[in-house]
């Protein structure tokens, strides 16, 4: 006969299992919902190029296999836990020694894991492989943007003169490109899903990674290592062109400057510039009232010594660590979400006045710490020896930020 | 009811979750209420899993069990870890108004006492049985304690010789090294040989051995250490104004140069003098061999690694154009050089080179080149 006291256990278990079961029902389907999204531009099941594709084929291998096993694993478990779970019960008879199962559970787990290592260390070495690339681009992370530079070289179509941009890497499509990553400060990582694994950026070391697209379009991507206050701001793009439109970009990026047209707001603009962002931002073939070049010296300001170039800063269409949109939400949707056979001329136009994102821009130039957190406390600069993590807040008046915004649009 | 792990676990989940309120209605601040509304959530995911298997061994309504139970026992001594612990809580009290390591020397206190106090409680309680319950103590804390002392006292000895062969000057340390092996493979040998030494004898000369060195290094880390001249690097003579980056002469920054470690396995470039006095460059990627400019990452810590194919010890400089130093409290134009320590043929060296200015800033651009043999120069084009 069960005492009350039994009697009462057991009704408030089976009150607890109610809520328990419909939170699990609940978490599992929206997991499984989540598998869903269409809107996910960084989806690894979704690949855009043969590095991609690769690690794509093997986790069709590896994730039933292990989605299998653990289902297996967590079934016992549960069992186990609900079946065997102390109930004030005798301790049960204690067996040791059962030869053919121990060996048994040794040799699976080692089959299965010789299954799963064949294809995996096959995937690897593939993707390692950088003999058959035939362009070379350098990205560097800091916190918190990655700056993109084409060396002068053969490959990429050739490069006579070097190129510097950042937030957005552009390559030629079905062009084996490889990439040379490193940091400029503390440990980041390279992820574009849709087109590679990631690839950590560590200060002092060169690592290589391979990236090719399939079609032209802007792959998302951001910084996979915790680097920091801003890390979640720190994101990044590669933008795939057909051979012809990537040929129209280089000419783009190696124009020789334009000055603004006297007596425009742009022309005020410039010599805003000169005063307020020169000192870190390089803009080539900006010259001063002397007719010297004007060369910014960020490894004298900022901790991680670079400041991003921005010489073609429309040619782009994002910026402060590709983490908000230089254009508009409709004109951004007119690039991103053109069919390829348009994609490069759209994206060769540009940002223009009509669709500037002057919202996100004006904030940024307002105060960037206040838009993107660049250092908790300004005491803990002392460990930077004075120089700014990221960019600082100019203090800048409306007047001046009218004349940058004018400067900036075209530099391009 | 709620046995007493639910009722730790239901408490903290609701302190979290005040503290959460608190912290967001207080400080408006957006991370630390999400970090405390976790551990809330976190908290209470486990308080429900402990509430379902009731702390997993204790039957809550065995009343009886409050005074049948190991833990209801009385303890058969005094412990001293509580009193150490709270010692170690004064050290750490004192360490935050003092010095860093005093705090650190009273954290480690409190974590030794309190895992001691806890092994000590345990085992305690694990049976009614003294010399059982002393026996579960050693087993679980000597696997422990041993290498520990092992360690701290391996660490103060060789702490401690360090600080004397620092002390001493350079050939004493050799005479002192060497007479210390002595003695100690001599009392060893001892010891092998003579099993009949008694063992208390054996102790104490090793006791008066290891006191001496303890004391030894004490006095001699008070002293402070001999003075101990700085290899000069080539970096240094040039910061001096020394034109060694532009000297086929011998300096002592090149003595040993092969010392320097060599990061090969994270390049930027490899320079190469040919033994046609070219310099040949070669990258990972896709740049023919023969292009005559090498581009580097402005601001980039770059390893290069020149290779000395030639038949002489030859050095790779680097024309950085000029910097501005001050000079007798003006400031001053000086060339600005850089380079490694004379290689001697077919050896490698590796470079690490920093620049903050493009190579436009200057009408010459960068360049290597190879001391004494005039053909050897690549510009360097630094964006």
């Amino acid at each position: 006969m069960e005492s009350a006291s039994t009697v009462s256990t057991m009704s408030r278990r089976a009150k607890l299992r109610g809520p328990a079961a419909r939170i699990a029902l609940v978490a599992g389907l929206g997991a499984l919902v989540a598998g869903c999204a269409q809107d996910a531009p960084q989806d690894t099941w979704d690949p855009a190029g043969p590095n991609a594709e690769m690690i794509n084929d093997l986790d069709w291998i590896v994730f039933p296999i292990a989605g299998i096993v653990g289902l297996i694993v967590l079934t016992f478990v549960a069992i186990i836990v609900v079946k065997f779970r102390d109930r004030g019960q005798a301790i049960p008879e204690q067996t040791h020694g059962k030869p053919a199962l121990e060996i048994g559970l040794t040799i699976l787990p080692a089959l299965i894991l010789i299954g799963i290592a064949i294809p995996t260390v096959g995937t690897i070495m593939a993707l390692n492989e950088t003999d058959d690339t035939e362009c070379i681009v350098n990205v560097t992370g800091q916190q918190w943007w990655w700056e993109v530079d084409y060396a002068q070289q053969d490959g990429c179509g050739g490069i006579p003169e070097p190129i510097v941009t950042s937030g957005q890497m552009v390559i030629p499509v079905g062009t084996p490109v490889l990439v040379r990553g490193t940091s400029r400060d503390v440990i980041h990582s390279w992820w574009i899903p849709r087109l590679n694994g990631k690839r950590d950026m560590v200060p002092g070391r060169v690592h290589t990674l391979r990236l090719e697209a399939d079609e032209p379009g802007i792959y998302a991507g951001q910084c996979t290592e915790f680097c920091g206050l801003s890390h979640a701001n720190m994101r990044m793009e590669v933008v795939a062109l057909e051979p012809d439109d990537f040929e129209a970009w280089k000419a783009q990026q190696l124009a020789p400057y334009q000055a603004p047209a006297a007596g425009t707001l742009a022309a005020t603009g410039e010599g805003t510039y000169v005063a307020q962002c020169a000192r870190c931002h390089q803009v080539n073939g900006l010259e001063d009232a002397d007719g010297a070049p004007v060369i910014a010296r960020p490894d004298l300001q900022v901790y991680s010594g670079a400041a991003p170039n921005l010489s073609y800063f429309m040619t782009r269409n994002t910026f402060a660590g590709a983490s908000w949109d230089l254009l508009t939400d409709e004109c951004r949707a007119d690039v991103w979400e053109a069919p390829p056979e348009e994609f490069g001329e759209r994206y060769l136009e540009g940002v223009t006045a009509d669709c500037l994102n002057s919202v996100d821009l004006r904030e940024w130039l307002r105060n960037a710490p206040a838009k993107k957190p660049m250092y908790a406390d300004a005491e803990k600069l002392e460990v930077t020896d004075g120089l700014v993590r990221g960019m600082p807040n100019l203090a800048l008046s409306e007047d001046q930020i009218d004349e940058l915004i004018a400067y900036l649009l075209e530099r391009k | 009811m709620f046995t007493t792990g639910s009722k730790f676990l239901i408490g903290a989940t609701v302190l979290a979750t005040v503290s959460a309120i608190a912290y967001g209605v207080a400080q408006d601040g957006v991370m630390g209420t999400v970090g405390l509304a976790s551990a809330a959530v976190a908290l209470a995911f486990l308080a429900g899993v402990n509430i379902y298997v009731r702390d997993s061994n204790v039957w809550d309504d065995e009343i009886s069990a409050v005074e049948t139970a190991p833990a209801a026992a009385r303890p058969p001594a005094d412990s001293i870890w509580p009193m150490a612990f709270a010692l170690g809580a004064v050290v750490v009290t004192v360490g935050l108004v003092t010095y860093q390591a005093v705090f650190i020397v009273g954290i480690i206190l409190m974590l030794a006492a309190g895992a001691e106090w806890t092994a000590e409680a345990w085992a305690e309680r694990a049976s009614a049985d003294a010399t059982f319950n002393a026996e579960v103590r050693s087993r679980i804390a000597n696997p422990l304690e041993f290498p520990l002392a092992a360690a701290i006292g391996i660490g103060i000895i060789v702490y401690a010789f360090s600080r004397i062969m620092l002390w001493l000057s350079k050939t004493n340390t050799v005479v002192f090294f060497s007479v210390m092996g002595a003695v100690i493979l001599g009392v060893a040998f001892l010891l092998a040989y003579r099993p009949g030494i008694k063992s208390r004898a054996a102790f104490g000369t090793i006791a008066v051995g290891a006191l001496a060195l303890v004391a030894g290094g004490a006095a001699a880390g008070l002293d402070g250490e001999r003075e101990i001249k700085v290899h000069e690097t080539t970096e240094g003579v040039s910061e001096e104004g020394g034109d060694i980056c532009a000297s086929t002469e011998e300096f002592e920054a090149d003595e040993k140069a092969s010392q320097s470690v060599g990061a090969t396995a994270a390049v930027a470039a490899t320079i190469t003098l040919t033994d046609a006095g070219e310099l040949v460059f070669d990258v990972n990627g896709p740049v023919e061999e023969g292009t005559d400019s090498l581009t580097l990452p402005r601001s980039n810590p770059n390893n290069v690694l020149f290779v000395n194919e030639s038949d002489e010890d030859r050095r790779l400089s680097l024309d950085l154009g000029t910097r501005v130093v001050e000079e007798d409290g003006a400031d001053e134009e000086v060339p600005f050089l850089v380079c490694t320590a004379l290689v001697e043929p077919d050896g490698e060296q590796n470079k690490t080179i920093t620049i903050g200015a493009p190579s436009f800033a200057f009408p010459d651009g960068y360049s290597f080149f190879v001391p004494g043999v005039e053909s050897a120069r690549l510009e360097l084009v630094v964006p």
